[in-house]
């Protein structure tokens, strides 16, 4: 059933011009650009139930990567990193990251991703005022989405990011609306409600009680917490896995008991499935939360198992 | 009423150009032909505005339930009292429609092209046997009002409790955690913010 569709939209990429190789020097530029060049913008970013603007200033200078972040409707929220680790934040938006890993993790690496995705220049096109080439990044199975990327002919900069799902529908928007390589350094300075964030570094923990029997190929474990429980006295485990693209997390939380139903729901790229499982421990709920399919979050949250080892794919 | 009369109404409700009056009207009777042909209208606007909606729920059965169960408005009344009863009118419509927002949102993502679908015999009530949960994007449709008519029973509530907490700390970590292009998942991030 789902793999059908999936022909479908790969075959209507496929009828398009398909080069492959220009595709993947593409990707290789765009992992380059994003270190490497200073930019300014504005974008919009819309999902199921939530549509929103937003600017972003870009300043590399001597490979120091200074970052502002600026939401301009509703609440303000703001953030500003120099080289990926946050130094301030609105209150709300960084509420839940308490500590950054010491190294920089994802970075986009296309030959590794060419692995699990397909890269096609499907054409051209114009966003934000600019010459773009459009790429097609094609799953190679069911257990993950597509993205239709629009990067700036000039500097490679992703300006537009469609993800779809197995049936081609629009799962999320991020497009710029203006962009400029001319950037006002004034603009790099936090505002005053971007409170000074002190979060603690650490090397990536990868031991926990947990283990997953199955995982989506190309899925590894990033990283691995615990947490007490945001609505009881219990500690929530925290797994984190990615492809390199694509990101989900796992929680476990002990029931003690507790009659609690699954649930799954969606909004927009992000999925959240909860399921119970049985341990020698008692029941736990398991919920999967990423930017997955839902059976593929089902079939990992079913596939969790306590265990001092965790299985390194 | 004549049908073009009806359908003149339902065309006034549609553009929000109907008073509450008009409204009863049109939802008050027993008239599936015309709850049908609001459901496409509803479609057709949904498709025009991109917006997602779920067709098999029929928002406006659960307002004619509410309808059912207020006496009409007489002539007779004093003014003060028919203005009373206007209100309540309205108030229970409004519990009926917030109700059914609260629960379309909690539905699966659905594209445009649901508006091809055939309109599905209605479904009356909020079913919270589902499982259904409020994450944090949608609290601002979880207002009291909603809440009330939706009566989360305990086993819906305990995920009410965790998931926008567990959605928010996903979205944080993905953006903010491992020094990686950061536009797009912070992006992702601020929208589970919106209140």
């Amino acid at each position: 059933m789902r793999v059908l569709p999936l022909y479908v939209v790969i075959g209507g990429w496929l009828s398009m011009p398909a080069l492959a190789a220009d595709a993947e020097s593409w990707m290789g530029r765009l992992a380059m650009a994003e270190q490497k060049q200073s930019y300014e913008g504005t974008f919009v970013y819309e999902r199921n139930g939530s549509f929103s603007s937003h600017a972003v200033w870009q300043q590399v200078e001597a490979g120091r990567v200074q970052e502002r972040l600026l939401q301009l409707d509703g609440a303000p929220a703001e953030v500003v990193l120099v080289d990926g680790q946050m130094q301030c934040a609105t209150d709300e938006l960084a509420a839940q990251v308490r500590e950054a890993q010491a190294w920089h993790g994802q970075r986009l690496d296309p030959k590794a991703l060419s692995e699990w995705y397909e890269f096609r220049q499907i054409g051209d096109s114009r966003v934000a005022g600019r010459p773009a080439v459009a790429l097609a990044v094609v799953p190679r199975d069911q257990h993950r989405y597509g993205f239709e990327l629009h990067l700036d002919r000039d500097t490679a900069l992703p300006l537009k990011s469609l993800m779809l799902n197995e049936k081609g529908q629009l799962l999320e928007r991020f497009q710029f609306t203006h962009f400029s390589t001319d950037i006002d350094k004034q603009q790099l300075t936090a505002s005053s409600g971007c409170k000074t964030v002190s979060i603690s570094k650490r090397e990536a923990n990868l031991s926990s009680g947990w283990r997953s029997d199955w995982l989506p190929a190309g899925f590894k474990l990033l990283d691995a917490n615990q947490r007490p429980s945001p609505a009881s006295s219990e500690t929530v485990s925290w797994l984190s896995y990615g492809d390199g693209l694509a990101k989900f997390s796992v929680f476990m939380e002990p029931l003690r008991g507790a009659l609690v139903e699954d649930a799954r729901s969606q909004m927009g790229p992000t999925v959240a499935v909860s399921k119970r499982i049985s341990t020698a421990d008692g029941d736990v709920m398991v919920t999967v939360v990423g930017e997955i399919p839902l059976g593929t979050a089902e079939r990992v949250a079913l596939s969790m198992r306590t265990g001092a080892e965790q299985a390194q794919r | 009423m004549s049908r073009e009369a009806l359908h003149e109404s339902l065309s006034a409700v549609m553009d929000n150009e109907a008073d509450e009056l008009e409204l009863r009207r049109m939802l008050a009777g027993d008239n599936p032909e015309l709850r049908a042909t609001w459901s496409r209208y509803q479609l057709a606007r949904a498709a025009m505005h991109k917006e997602l909606i779920e067709p098999r729920l029929d928002i406006a059965a659960a307002v004619s339930a509410a309808l059912a169960d207020e006496a009409a408005p007489v002539k007779t009344q004093r003014n003060g009292w028919k203005s009373l009863g206007r209100l309540a009118v309205a108030a229970s419509v409004t519990v009926a429609v917030l109700a059914g927002v609260r629960l379309y949102n909690q539905n699966e993502v659905a594209g445009p092209q649901l508006a091809q679908q055939a309109p599905q015999p209605s479904i009356a009530v909020p079913q919270t046997s589902q499982g259904p949960t409020v994450l944090a994007g949608y609290s601002e449709q979880a207002e009291a009002p909603a809440q009330a008519a939706a009566d989360s029973a305990p086993v819906e509530r305990w995920h009410e409790e965790r998931l926008p907490s567990y959605v928010r700390q996903h979205a944080q970590q993905a953006a903010f955690s491992n020094g990686s292009e950061s536009a797009l998942p912070y992006a992702r991030a601020a929208s589970m913010e919106e209140r």
